[in-house]
């Protein structure tokens, strides 16, 4: 019965090393990072409301599946940034508003760590959105023809309406304008920008190369 | 040595391969009350396999034809793609594994079972999170964490009803008579105690509580590895090393070996999911960690390979060439080697750069999933289930189709996810090449694994064929349990 015994504690000592040795040590290093003082303020900046209900929306129609949400580091590959997915490899701290961070781990689409600084355009997103492929050809992005309503011109068009020619564009006399997700969403795509200098970003982040 | 030969008395040839002796007294070889969970846990994870089948081969569909099924918001990919592996993993492998868990207890164990209503009640709350939750994360409420996608409340009751069956089966375990613990038990009770601790873990700190995003990314991919290594492979390798020594009637070649091989494979497991973060924003140290183990995670492998392979020398050629659960394990073993090789590669450095990201890690995924753990239970199936219905197999061309549709199968997805994933990581390691163009390199590979997503739901009818079959048999002979 000892060998038994003695097997598992071995069992149990390995299985606790991984754990803690992964699970909770990297809570105890990372899990508490403090923003830092930029030049313009708190870094990194905090999301508008909007853009928080956004990340939500981001998270409910699995963006993630697709879309990475990290630039690598150069020591392992230049890539990244010479694709302009951002300016600078992203650190730990970058992740510290967020409340899932979304690493992800297959890049079908582009990187969008930084696509609020290459993309400025809200309009360019919800055509984008409502209709992909009409505005990247080839795009295999699937629509987000949901999160939009398409609505009968009442007098003066709506401000938010916006301009479509695809098979799904609405008939005359009709006009799609983006939901409040819609919005939310596109604020938050606007505000993923993680190019803002971090100060002392080699010294407080164990994550600099 | 003597902890092989515990294995319990090793029956001979002609009970093993295809046939059955009908007319035999229908002496089930386990309780009857134990059966009744076994083939429950059974039956739903064959219903999750079929559905999880069904909904990634629509999604392959989507990336071929974005077109298909779109504009719906419960259809559309990033919520159909992670049910779908919610499907494959909580409704599949684990339920599986747990049905294997509870086979060897009850073989082992010499008092009759009590509370069996237990499992079989904690096995029904969970089946009732696994769909709920999936209905839920087709709603929009799903939490985009991997593998993590279910909703609080029905994680939250997947762990409950983990812990209820599994405390049961520790239970059982302190009752049985005085032996030592036989080496698939120890990979299947490495398996059980380690799985709610994992999943425990990951879910208090990725979704029912959020520790800061800064340290989410190392906790998503320790729980992605852990997962693998933690489950998928021990559950695995338990039933090979219960079903080759049954099967052939060799002891274990080596035990050494095989102290080795479980050994290795728990120091190395958990870090290795770090390697999934290569260049990404955590600190050195850890990247390297996770390389390292990763790489080291060919030790384990080569252990318990040799071990199996001077087994199938030894045994006796006619018995690999009659018995169905024989050729399944086979293969997957072999996709074991192959997928551990593969993964050796993608963990340098210098190479992970250009395959990160990719289809390449998804093939090697599959290969593991489909390949190695998927064929090695299909093959413990084959063995189980006639044991455990007193019925065997109606046709033995429904397993030839059913093996090899699935070879093909897995065959054809993996190498055109590797090539796929290849192609697609040079070229966007090239900023010259566009993105566009980067798709249109993508596509025709999109289509082979969709055509391979079809072959593998065939080859998984061939078997649903054979079920249904018996399942009549059953009701014909009045049988007491229902499958
Ligand atoms: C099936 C995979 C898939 C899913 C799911 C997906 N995308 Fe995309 N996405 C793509 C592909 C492929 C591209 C590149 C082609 C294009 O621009 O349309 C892309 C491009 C983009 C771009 C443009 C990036 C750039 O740099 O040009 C944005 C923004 C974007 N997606 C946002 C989203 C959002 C928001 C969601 C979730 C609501 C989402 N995507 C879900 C595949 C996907």
């Amino acid at each position: 019965m000892n060998r038994l015994k003695s097997l598992i504690l071995i069992i149990t000592f390995l299985f606790f090393l991984s754990w803690s040795g992964v699970a909770i040590y990297s809570y105890l290093q990372l899990g508490h990072l403090k923003t830092v003082a930029g030049s313009d303020g708190v870094l990194p900046p905090d999301y508008s409301g909007k853009a928080i209900l956004g990340a939500q929306v981001y998270t409910a129609n699995g963006c993630m599946t697709c879309h990475t949400q990290q630039v690598r580091q150069l020591d392992v590959t230049h890539s990244d940034i010479d694709r302009k997915w951002g300016t600078r490899p992203s650190v730990a701290l970058d992740y510290l508003r967020d409340r899932t961070a979304f690493l992800g781990n297959r890049r079908i689409g582009p990187d969008l760590s930084n696509v609020g600084s290459r993309l400025t355009d809200p309009v360019w997103y919800y055509q984008h959105l409502y209709e992909p492929d009409q505005i990247t050809s080839g795009s295999i992005m699937p629509s987000y023809r949901y999160l939009f309503h398409m609505q009968k011109i009442q007098g003066e068009p709506s401000a938010l309406a916006i301009a479509l020619v695809g098979p799904h564009a609405p008939p005359p006399g009709y006009e799609v304008v983006p939901t409040k997700d819609a919005q939310d969403l596109v604020a938050y795509l606007l505000s993923l920008k993680h190019d803002y200098i971090l100060p002392e970003v080699s010294a407080e982040t164990p994550s600099a190369p | 040595m003597n902890h092989a030969t515990t294995l319990s008395k090793i029956e001979t040839i002609s009970y093993l391969s295809e046939p059955l002796p009908l007319d035999s007294s229908r002496s089930l070889e386990i309780d009857r009350s134990m059966g009744v969970p076994i083939l429950f846990l059974m039956r739903s994870s064959f219903f999750s396999f079929a559905l999880g089948l069904f909904l990634v081969l629509i999604c392959s569909i989507k990336l071929v034809f974005p077109s298909f099924l779109d504009g719906v918001s419960f259809l559309t990919y990033g919520r159909l793609f992670p049910v779908a592996y919610d499907l494959f993993i909580y409704g599949w492998a684990i339920p599986l594994g747990f049905a294997l868990i509870l086979w060897l207890m009850a073989r082992l164990s010499a008092a009759p079972l009590s509370h069996v209503r237990i499992v079989t009640a904690a096995a029904h709350l969970w089946n009732s999170a696994l769909f709920l939750g999936s209905l839920a994360v087709l709603a929009g409420y799903g939490t985009s964490v991997t593998f993590l996608e279910y909703p609080n409340w029905a994680s939250f009751l997947l762990f409950v009803s983990f812990l209820l069956m599994g405390l049961w089966v520790l239970l059982l375990i302190k009752e049985r008579e005085e032996r030592p613990l036989y080496i698939s038990e120890w990979y299947l009770l490495t398996a059980l105690c380690s799985f709610p601790w994992i999943y425990g873990t990951a879910n208090l700190m990725l979704t029912w509580g959020k520790i800061q995003g800064s340290a989410q990314g190392p906790i998503q991919c320790w729980y992605a590895g852990s997962l693998m290594q933690f489950w998928l492979i021990p559950v695995a390798l338990g039933a090979i090393y219960y079903l080759i020594p049954k099967i052939t009637g060799i002891k274990i070649y080596s035990y050494y070996l095989a102290l080795f091989g479980f050994f290795s494979l728990l120091l190395f497991s958990g870090w290795n999911g770090l390697s999934a973060l290569i260049g990404g924003p955590i600190p050195a140290w850890m990247m390297s960690a996770g390389v390292v183990t990763n790489m080291m995670l060919v030790l384990p492998m080569i252990a318990v390979v040799v071990n199996f392979y001077k087994m199938f020398q030894e045994s006796e050629k006619l018995i690999l060439h009659q018995s169905p659960a024989l050729r399944f394990v086979a293969a997957g073993i072999i996709s074991y080697v192959i997928a551990t090789v593969l993964s050796l590669v993608s963990s340098f450095p210098c190479f992970n750069a250009i395959l990160n990201f990719t289809d390449y890690l998804s093939g090697i995924f599959l290969l593991l999933f489909m390949g190695f753990f998927g064929m090695t239970l299909f093959g413990g199936l084959y063995y189980f289930i006639p044991r455990l219905t007193g019925i065997s197999w109606s046709s033995s061309k429904l397993i030839r189709f059913h093996f090899w549709l699935s070879v093909v199968g897995i065959s054809l997805m993996v190498s055109s996810m590797l090539l796929g994933g290849i192609i697609e990581g040079i070229a966007l390691n090239d900023p010259v090449i566009t993105f566009t163009n980067i798709l249109s390199y993508a596509a025709p590979w999109n289509v082979l694994v969709s055509l391979s997503w079809f072959t593998l739901l065939l080859g998984f009818f061939c078997f649903m064929r054979l079920l249904v079959i018996m399942r009549w048999q059953m009701i014909e002979e009045k049988l007491p349990l229902s499958l």
